[in-house]
């Protein structure tokens, strides 16, 4: 990878990094384990790593914006994620900023 | 044990000892899931090359577990311009109070090369240790700034009590005015009163020692032979500097304080200094026969409290000179590289 590559290799994975968490949060308004979650994502077209999927969804159930438990599905142990209260309120801030963000690009270019 | 089983064994080693199990149950779970989804598209199980395959996508367990820690750094974004500050400023400190206090001690104790070169080598360790104690206090207010952010609210928010009418005044930073013709005029006049002066004074001491020039005369002690040296380096350098003004003037170079010219003024005015350093003995007793026993201990005195003021003068000044070759230096190469963009 060459330096120029490297660089926007860089300011990629920085743009894409709250993008990542915005669209998590918004396919988090319906329940899903990690797995499902990732599958729906990139059906979407938002593909994500497993690395970086699962401890996301860590990450932001220890800060509060998500709600989890274990249940049992096709004969196996899950841990389920969803918004919670918290979570589903920072969503809707999250996604007015991405909004506003959105339309000032769109009006610079 | 399986390449699945054998990667989540991998992971846990790296994973957060309090939180280990829950997440590889989590991670087994969602990895079993994607597994099966693939046999279920391929209708056959994996092959091992090919578990291979779909763990090496996944990624090393060193990096899977690591995403799993918390963001670790032992200085933060928001502390480190303080943490730099605190630190540039303990060097910028520690390097002259080292230095006077090792001069000192130098010249008090049997002055030799040796002891120099030994404190010279002490340095490196006394700012690693500098450099070290602060990062680990800094280390240890970011832990807690991190971990009890309410607590430190007075640290997070020290940014917001900032004034704009704090900020330095610029009437405070050095002039780059040009001298003016009546100033370079002035320098040259005062240049040749003082050189007079001081030629004055080996003949008619009175113009430098005053009323106390008859006292010197009548008491037990005299100035030694490198008091001579001195004197005369001093009215050397005096012409040398009053030489170079003149040819600025003749030249019409004035305007412009150029920092070399002071540097090398500077740096020649170091050679008086040290050319009285190199005596051992500044001030003797007229009659070392007579009044060695009632005088010889305030000499000996004498000499130890100017052998002791002259180091000190000498290394401050060497310092301020090193200080601002530096800055010349770094100024100059500052421009040059704003020159090349």
């Amino acid at each position: 990878m060459t330096v120029a590559e490297n660089f926007f290799e860089n300011l990629r994975l920085e743009l894409r990094r709250g993008c990542l968490t915005l669209a998590v949060l918004a396919q988090l308004r319906q329940e899903h384990y990690g797995y499902t979650l990732r599958k729906a994502l990139a059906e979407r077209g938002m593909e994500i790593d497993e690395s970086t999927l699962y401890p996301l969804l860590r990450r932001l159930e220890t800060q509060g914006l998500l709600a989890s438990e274990w249940r049992e599905e096709a004969k196996r142990n899950k841990r389920f994620y969803r918004l919670s209260d918290d979570g589903e309120e920072i969503f809707a801030k999250l996604l007015h900023e991405w909004n506003a963000i959105n339309t000032s690009i769109h009006n610079i270019l | 044990m399986n390449l699945l089983d054998r990667y989540l064994e991998a992971v846990k080693k790296f994973l957060p000892w309090d939180r280990q199990d829950d997440i590889l149950a989590e991670l087994r779970a969602n990895l079993e899931s994607q597994l099966e989804d693939k046999e279920a598209e391929l209708g056959r199980p994996l092959r091992a090359d090919e578990v291979e395959a779909w763990l090496k996508q996944i990624g090393p367990p060193t990096q899977m577990a690591a995403r799993y820690q918390p963001q670790r750094y032992l200085i933060g974004p928001e502390t480190f311009p303080i943490y730099w500050l605190v630190m540039r400023l303990a060097f910028l400190w520690a390097i002259p109070v080292y230095a006077i206090v090792n001069a000192v001690q130098i010249a008090t104790e049997t002055p030799n090369w040796t002891a120099v070169l030994q404190a010279g080598l002490r340095l490196p360790y006394v700012l690693l240790m500098a450099a070290a104690w602060i990062t680990l206090v800094f280390a240890a207010l970011e832990f807690m700034v991190t971990r009890y952010p309410a607590k430190f609210q007075a640290v997070t928010g020290g940014y917001d009590g900032w004034s704009s009418n704090a900020l330095p005044d610029l009437s405070l930073t050095p002039s780059k005015k040009k001298r003016t013709y009546a100033h370079a005029v002035a320098e040259v006049i005062f240049g040749i009163i003082f050189l007079i002066w001081l030629l004055l004074v080996p003949q008619h001491p009175y113009v430098l020692w005053g009323p106390g020039a008859v006292y010197l005369r009548s008491s037990p002690f005299q100035l030694a032979p490198v008091w001579f040296q001195f004197y005369w380096c001093v009215v050397v350098l005096n012409i040398f500097q009053l030489g170079w003004r003149c040819v600025d003037l003749l030249r019409g170079t004035w305007r412009l304080q150029r920092p070399v010219q002071q540097i090398v003024m500077k740096a020649v005015g170091l050679i008086p200094l040290a050319a009285l350093l190199s005596g051992q003995v500044w001030v003797m007793l007229k009659q070392p026969a007579l009044d060695q026993a009632k005088y010889g201990q305030t000499a000996d005195a004498i000499n130890t409290s100017v052998r002791l003021s002259l180091t000190l003068v000498l290394v401050i000044v060497t310092m301020q000179l090193v200080w601002e070759a530096v800055g010349i230096g770094l100024n100059a190469y500052r421009r040059r590289m704003a020159a090349t963009r």
